[in-house]
Parts: C-alpha cells; sequence; structure tokens
C-alpha cells in the first residue's frame, strides 16, 4: 500500500505538558486508518497535526516531520489554505453553516476559485450531495438552512461539504458520536464508498466502528502510539497489552 | 430519626419561601417606585397634550389694513395687521376701559397678531369678512383652564387678576374657550412663552445627534472590536487596550463633553452647539459599549463554526467576514442601540458643547444649532412659569418613548436574527 | 497470559461461566470415553448402557454453551482474547460433543458384540484408547491452564494413536482373515477407528486452544497416521 501521509518523530506540546510523545506512523493511501484510544489520548490531537488545525490554539507546539506526499505539513513554509484544500475534515458535532444547504457545498469551490459558471456550481452541489448520499433527501428543499435538517444528514452535508473540494485525504473525527445507529450505519456505508478515491483517517471512541471501516487502527495511549496495525490484527488478536486490555474493556 | 428528619425538611422548605419572599419584595418595592414615577410624570405632564384657545371675532377690514381689492400674496404678509388684531380682542369686552386693555392682551399669547395674519395668507378670500378665529391663549389663561392655578388666593399672589378671571368666565360659558390637541408642542422650537414652546427642536437635535453618533462609533467600534477579538495578538500591548476600553466605558460623560469642547470646537474649529460635535462627543462614549458588545457576540459565535470555515481551507479573514461576523451581527447591533439609548439620554457632555443654548428654530441638518431632548428638560426645568412644569414631564415622557422604542428594537432584532442564524 | 478483570463484573463473570461449563463438559465426556473403554475391557454391558444414557448430559452441555456464546456475541460483542475465547468455546464445544458421540458408539458396539473376543486384540485398543484418554485430559488441563506447550505436545502426539491404530486395524483383519465366521469382528474395526477419531478431536482441540493462547495457528503439515 502506498503510503499517503509519513509522520516521523511527532512531538506536540501544549504549553508544558506534551500531548503527543513520539508518533511516527504511516497512512495509506485510499485506506480508511482508525484511530483510537481513550479520551485526552492525543489521537484528535495528531488528527488535527494533519491539517494544521492546531494551528488555531497559540499555545500549541508540533514538533517532528508530518510528510503529505513530498510535502512538509508541519513547515512554517507551508500555505495552509493549500493544505486545507487537500485535507479536508469532518467534525465530531455537525456543523454546517447557518445558510441553506447549497451555500455549504458551494462554499468551498467558491473560496478557491474551482468554479466559473453557476452551473459547474450547480454540478459540484449534485454530485457532492450525491457521493454523500444526501441528494434524494435534500434534491427539493436546497435553499432551505442547512441547520433544519436532522444531526444525521447534517453530519452528511458536512462530509458533502467537504469533498466538494475533491480533497485527498479526509480527516474524522468522532464524526457519529452525536447519531443514532441508523445515521452512523449511514455515516460508515459512506466512509466504506468514499475510500475508494479518498484517503481517511478516523478518530473514534467506538472501538467496533473502528473495527467496521477501518483498514488499518492505532491505538494511543497518554500521547503514546502504542500499537499500529491492521484493523484485523489489532481486533482480533493485538500484539500489545496494553492494546488488549483497551479494547477487551479490561482498562484501568 | 424520621421525625427529625421531617423537621429538616420543613425547616429548608421555609427557607426556600422566604429567600422567594424576599426576591419578590425587592422587585415589588422595584415596581412601587416606577409606577410612582410615571404617575408623576403623566399626571404633571398629559396636560401639556391640550392646548387652551379663545375664540375671537376677528374683523379683516380693508380699509383698517390698507390693502386693495385682491392683494398680492406679498401685500398680504406685508400688511399691519396689528389695529385688527388689537381691535378684535379689545373687542371682547364691550365696557373696557383703557387700563384693562392690557389685560386683556395679556390673555392671548403674544404672536396673536402673527396667528390672524397667517389666517388670513391661507384664506385671502375672507378679505373684508368678519372671521370667527381661535387664538392661543396665554399660558396663564391656560394653566386656569386646566385647573393649574388656585383662583381663592389673594389677587396679589396671582398671576391672572380677577378682571381676566371675570372675562375667561364669561368666554367660557359663551363657549368660546375650547381645549383641543398640542400639535404645535411636536412641531414648535423652543420658546420663551410656555405656551408656544414645542419640542420641534430639541427632538430633530436628538435625531441628528444620534445619526451622527451612530456613523463615526458603529464603523470604528464593530472594525475594532473584529480586530480585537479575532486578529490581535494576545500580547501585553493587546491586554492594555483592552484595559483601557473597559475604563473608558466607566468614564463620567462629563469628562468626554470636555474633550469634545477641547478638541472638537476649540482645535478642528467645529461650529459650537451643533448635532455633529454633540454626536461625535457622544460617539467617543458608545464606542467602548459597542465594542464591548461586538467582542462579546463575536465570542459567542460557535468555534464550531469558525474550525469548519478553517477546515474548509478559508483565511482567517474570509472566515470572520463570511462567517463569525454575520453570526454576531445581531449581538452587535442590539448592543449598539443599547449604547445608542445611553447616548440619548446623556445630557451633562452636550451641556459643555454648548448645546444648551437656547434655539428658537428647527435644525435642518447636523450642522444647524440645537438642544436635545434631555437638555430641553434641563432648559424648561429652569424656567419658573407654571406652563413650563407640564413641558417637562411631557418632554420627559417623549424621551422615554423614544428610548423604549430603540430598546423595543433592539430585542426585536436579537430575537428575529437570532433564531434565524442558530 | 494473565488477564486483568473487566470493567463490567457481569461480562467477567459470563466469560468465567462459559469456560466453566467447558471444563464441566470436557471433564464428562473424558469420563465417557474412559468408562467405554473400561466397559469394553471388561466387558461390562451395564456400563455401556449406563454409558449411552448419560450422553444426552454432554449435549445439554453443548447447548448451554451454544446459547451462551450467541448471548456473548449478540450483547457484549467480544474483542480480541474474548472473541476468541468464545468463538473457540464453540469450536471446542462441538469437538467434546463429538467425543461423547464416538464414546456412546463404542459402548453401543460393546453390546452389540456376543462372542468372546481374543484378549490380545482387546488389549491393543485399550492401550489406544487410553492413550486418547490421556490426549484428551492433557488438552482439557492446557485450555484451563492456557498452557501453550500442552497443546503442542498433544497435537505432537496425535501420530502415535494413528500408528496404534493401524497395527489394530490389521491386527482385528488378519483375524478376520483366518476365523471368516467371526463377522462380528467387524465392531472392532469401528471401534478401532472410532478412538482414532477421538484423537482427532483431541487434536482439533489442542489446535483451538493454541489458537484461543496466542492468536495464531499451529503452522506445519498435521502428522497423519
Amino acid at each position: 500500500m502506498k503510503s499517503k501521509i509519513s509522520a516521523k518523530g511527532v512531538n506536540v506540546y501544549y504549553g508544558e505538558k506534551q500531548a503527543l510523545k513520539n508518533i511516527s506512523i504511516e497512512i495509506g493511501e485510499k485506506e480508511v486508518t482508525a484511530l483510537i484510544g481513550p479520551s485526552g489520548c492525543g489521537k484528535s490531537t495528531f488528527l488535527r497535526c494533519l491539517n494544521r488545525m492546531n494551528d488555531v490554539i497559540d499555545i500549541c507546539r508540533v514538533e517532528g516531520s508530518i510528510k503529505f506526499d513530498n510535502l512538509e505539513i508541519n513547515s512554517k513554509e507551508l500555505d495552509v489554505v493549500r493544505l486545507r484544500e487537500n485535507v479536508g475534515m469532518v467534525f465530531q458535532k455537525p456543523n454546517p453553516f447557518p445558510k441553506t444547504i447549497y451555500e455549504n457545498i458551494a462554499y468551498g469551490p467558491t473560496i478557491h476559485g474551482l468554479v466559473q459558471s453557476k452551473q459547474e456550481l450547480d454540478e459540484i452541489v449534485e454530485t457532492s450531495l450525491k457521493k454523500a448520499a444526501l441528494w434524494n433527501e435534500v434534491k427539493d428543499r436546497l435553499h432551505e438552512i442547512g441547520t433544519g435538517l436532522s444531526g444525521g444528514q447534517q453530519q452528511r452535508l458536512c462530509i458533502a461539504r467537504a469533498i466538494s473540494i475533491k480533497p485527498e485525504v479526509i480527516l474524522m473525527d468522532e464524526p457519529c458520536s452525536a447519531l443514532d445507529p441508523i445515521a452512523t450505519a449511514q455515516i460508515e456505508e459512506l466512509i466504506d464508498e468514499l475510500k475508494n478515491e479518498h484517503t481517511i483517517v478516523i478518530v473514534t471512541h467506538s472501538m467496533s466502528q473502528a473495527a467496521r471501516v477501518s483498514q488499518k487502527t492505532g491505538f494511543f495511549h497518554l500521547g503514546n502510539l502504542i500499537e499500529f496495525d491492521s484493523t484485523e490484527k489489532i481486533f482480533k488478536n493485538p500484539g500489545n497489552q496494553q492494546t488488549q486490555d483497551y479494547i477487551t474493556g479490561r482498562f484501568g | 430519626m424520621n421525625n427529625k428528619r421531617k423537621n429538616f425538611l420543613e425547616k429548608r422548605y421555609k427557607s426556600e419561601k422566604r429567600f422567594q419572599l424576599f426576591g419578590l419584595a425587592s422587585i415589588s418595592l422595584a415596581l412601587i417606585f416606577l409606577v410612582i414615577f410615571l404617575i408623576k410624570i403623566f399626571s404633571n405632564g398629559y396636560s401639556a397634550f391640550t392646548k387652551t384657545w379663545i375664540f375671537v371675532e376677528v374683523n379683516y377690514d380693508r380699509e383698517l389694513l390698507l390693502l386693495e381689492e385682491n392683494p398680492s400674496s406679498e401685500d398680504l404678509n406685508n400688511a399691519d395687521y396689528y389695529d385688527i388684531a388689537y381691535q378684535s380682542i379689545i373687542a371682547l369686552d364691550p365696557e373696557v376701559d383703557e387700563s384693562s386693555e392690557t389685560f386683556l392682551i395679556e390673555m392671548f399669547a403674544y404672536n396673536y397678531e402673527l396667528e390672524i395674519k397667517n389666517y388670513l395668507k391661507k384664506n385671502p378670500s375672507d378679505l373684508g369678512k368678519i372671521v370667527k378665529l381661535k387664538l392661543t391663549a396665554s399660558d396663564d389663561i391656560d394653566q386656569i383652564n386646566k385647573g393649574n392655578y388656585p383662583r381663592d388666593i389673594p389677587e396679589e399672589n396671582r398671576r391672572v387678576n380677577n378682571y381676566q378671571l371675570k372675562i375667561f368666565d364669561m368666554l367660557e360659558a359663551r363657549g368660546d374657550i375650547i381645549n383641543t390637541f398640542n400639535l404645535s408642542f411636536f412641531t414648535n422650537p423652543d420658546s420663551r412663552e410656555a405656551e408656544l414652546a414645542g419640542i420641534a427642536s430639541s427632538f430633530m437635535g436628538t435625531l441628528f445627534s444620534i445619526l451622527v453618533c451612530l456613523v463615526f462609533s458603529f464603523p470604528i467600534a464593530v472594525l475594532a472590536g473584529i480586530y480585537l477579538e479575532e486578529f490581535a495578538p494576545k500580547n501585553k500591548f493587546t491586554d492594555f487596550i483592552e484595559v483601557n476600553i473597559n475604563n473608558l466605558a466607566a468614564v463620567p460623560s462629563i469628562v468626554f463633553g470636555l474633550l469634545g469642547l477641547g478638541v472638537l470646537i476649540n482645535i478642528f474649529g467645529l461650529p459650537r452647539s451643533t448635532p455633529l460635535v454633540g454626536g461625535i462627543t457622544l460617539s467617543l462614549m458608545t464606542l467602548p459599549t459597542i465594542i464591548i458588545a461586538a467582542r462579546a457576540s463575536l465570542k459567542a459565535v460557535p468555534p464550531s463554526i469558525k474550525e469548519a470555515a478553517l477546515a474548509m481551507g478559508a483565511s482567517k479573514m474570509q472566515t470572520t467576514l463570511h462567517h463569525a461576523v454575520p453570526l454576531s451581527m445581531p449581538g452587535t447591533l442590539s448592543g449598539t442601540i443599547i449604547g445608542l439609548a445611553q447616548a440619548l439620554g446623556e445630557t451633562a457632555p452636550l451641556i459643555l458643547i454648548g448645546m444648551v443654548a437656547f434655539v428658537n428654530t428647527i435644525p435642518g441638518s447636523p450642522l444647524d444649532p440645537a438642544a436635545s431632548l434631555p437638555v430641553q428638560v434641563y432648559i424648561w426645568s429652569e424656567s419658573a412659569e407654571r406652563g413650563f412644569v407640564e413641558k417637562v414631564s411631557a418632554c420627559i415622557m417623549v424621551l422615554l418613548i423614544f428610548l423604549i422604542t430603540m430598546n423595543l428594537t433592539a430585542q426585536i432584532i436579537r430575537h428575529r436574527f437570532e433564531k434565524k442564524w442558530s | 497470559m494473565n488477564e486483568k478483570s473487566h470493567i463490567v463484573k457481569s461480562y467477567e463473570e459470563q466469560l468465567l461461566l462459559l469456560k466453566d461449563t467447558i471444563v464441566k463438559m470436557g471433564t464428562k465426556a473424558e469420563k465417557q470415553l474412559e468408562l467405554s473403554i473400561q466397559a469394553m475391557v471388561r466387558k461390562d454391558l451395564e456400563l455401556a448402557k449406563k454409558i449411552i444414557t448419560d450422553d444426552e448430559q454432554i449435549d445439554r452441555y453443548e447447548f448451554s454453551i451454544e446459547e451462551q456464546v450467541v448471548n456473548l456475541i449478540a450483547l457484549r460483542q467480544p474483542m480480541a482474547i474474548d472473541l476468541r475465547e468464545t468463538v473457540v468455546a464453540l469450536k471446542i464445544s462441538s469437538d467434546l460433543e463429538r467425543i461423547g458421540d464416538l464414546s456412546k458408539n463404542i459402548a453401543k458396539r460393546i453390546i452389540s458384540i456376543q462372542e468372546v473376543i481374543s484378549s490380545e486384540l482387546i488389549k491393543g485398543l485399550e492401550i489406544a484408547g487410553l492413550k486418547t484418554v490421556r490426549q484428551v485430559n492433557l488438552v482439557l488441563n492446557s485450555y484451563l491452564h492456557r498452557d501453550k506447550d500442552i497443546t503442542e505436545n498433544v497435537w505432537n502426539s496425535d501420530e502415535e494413536i494413528d500408528q496404534l491404530t493401524n497395527s489394530n486395524m490389521e491386527m482385528v483383519l488378519k483375524k478376520l482373515e483366518t476365523e471368516k465366521n467371526q463377522i462380528q469382528l467387524t465392531q472392532l474395526l469401528f471401534i478401532a477407528k472410532n478412538i482414532e477419531r477421538i484423537g482427532d478431536h483431541a487434536t482439533n482441540i489442542a489446535e483451538q486452544v493454541y489458537f484461543l493462547i496466542t492468536g495464531d495457528y499451529l503452522e506445519g503439515q498435521r502428522p497423519k497416521g
């Protein structure tokens, strides 16, 4: 499997506190990598290193090398806007813009200047919504406010928004934690579809979800990457006792 | 044990009730004060909204007016109405002697001649006819009519003498004294005569000041708020600015008045007593309020929305302008209106920059001298005549309605738009 | 491996109960096997009948284990070691049930043999039978104590049973050639084959226990006779 993102010796500090310790990981192209671990283990922090969302936090400092293809993500010279055009993100709580469904999807292509005409934009909106399996539900109300949708629909809208600019990588930060099981299943099905065209990194609290959707799983604990292996191996026969204790519910 | 527990519970319920009672008592007290205040203002002020007129038969004698037949409007304007006016009023009492004529004249507002002239100007065809006209009564007669002056005190302590009282009673018996809605209170500028004084100039002055204040403070404050909240690095210098903005909000308003006087008038040479200077001075006061409101409502924009925009690859400025600012607008606007409402009630800084001057014209632009409503209250409350007492209250009522309207607008904006965006 | 206990106590208890049921079932199956060999050696028809009726107990254990496993999977979604524990329990129980069945089958065949059989033949079968009893006993111990080495031993010594079975069958066949009228000797062929298959089931269990402990499969060509 070709590696899309390759992190080497990543350390992250929040002020004095070290949140991630010497993380090295290879994220394969067009597959789903799940990051699991107890709360505060650093998995979300690591995810946010991949599209530089940690920049928002003043006291956050990232060391080490994270390569996206041949591009150094963790470099001062990097154009963050360009990076985020290629690395989309879906958040824990569905956070559509308080605008219409159409405007939500059209936002990305518009600010990145990907379209020349209204017609092109319409096409992007339609294909994005179709890929996010939302088109049939919303095609008659594209100009209604996006926040009026149900939680699951909102999250699929956010995914549609993320894929509207055709990023190579999609980061998902516990995308189903606020959703009911049916909506969760729809998102999981979507992830399965999306991995044909995108590299996906998903942080999840639900181990069964990690098992269901991912090909590779990384287990984080106290800022360390304890184990990173194929999902099958992790859930059938993890190599590390801590991993085993965590996934079988023997933690603490 | 069980009993002990029961007692404990009872005690708890009692203390809870007591606590609620205290709250209720304090709210009632506040309400009582408010009601007393409103009753006082209203009972003092409601009579200012009516006006006393006296019917007088005016003989527009062409010869006395020295006018040709079918005179031009210019001729009508230049004619001398003094004689016919004087004659018409004197005619009210056929037995009048020379010494009482002045008393009769004093029963009318001093501009009776103007009123008679204006009628003819409007109805030139009535030249040569005898017309029954209603003329504004003087404020003393007005007060007698409204029952605000006691009649049973010695004549020398009264502002209306026995002769005037006798004529008043006679006219009233004939039905020639009437009371109508006092439109001139809203359309007239200030005047030395209570019966003619109106709030038009101070109302317009206030309006212009508020507009100037809005135009100056809103853009500056919003930009400052956005910069401080979203862009400024967190360091000693921005902390210092932040502290000072908060301090600014607490500076006594009279200090801003001094600043306005010293800088705007003396250094920049802006015209004194004008809403322009008043508005700029007031905007100094509203600036911190709006900055604080803008920052607070920017802070209240869910970080998830900003993150969503950033993750889509929007730049910091795009994130702020496309998402944060529109979402924060309802809060900022209602904060602005509340800041303006505060400024609206300010008197001290306006007095310092000279908006306390007597203005008997209605300002047509922010560059004309004007008063403002609270200053008008201040000016009138200084006056001795009983006629101004009710005007003070009436003016306060107008000011209150102005304020309530603004605060209501703030509320409506907040509710209407916040729901839509959340 | 010494596992910490689960955060959810009732889950822990359910897993312990499953393990306990397997051990009980295994003990019963081992006992049935041992008794069937005894019944054969002593020609004890009463004992043989008892074995046949007792087989029902083993079926009941198997049913109980199946139910527990399905419940665990449906309600607890076991992962990793717990998943292996559950799945392996299901497979071991089916092997044990087969061991019980085959023991019952031996008992049935003993009853149907009326003629006197040369003790030489019985001896051979007894040796093979006792060897399988030991295999079953060892593999159950390895399950109980999670001992990887024992499982490997059991797995490797299955070949011996295969060889014993082969020589037993040859002996019976030779006998059949000389004494053509002793048609019931064919029953001994089946008994010999049953013993061999019980040994195979013990080997299966050894493989399962090995997977349970290590998560890996026993490698290499399985020793076949």
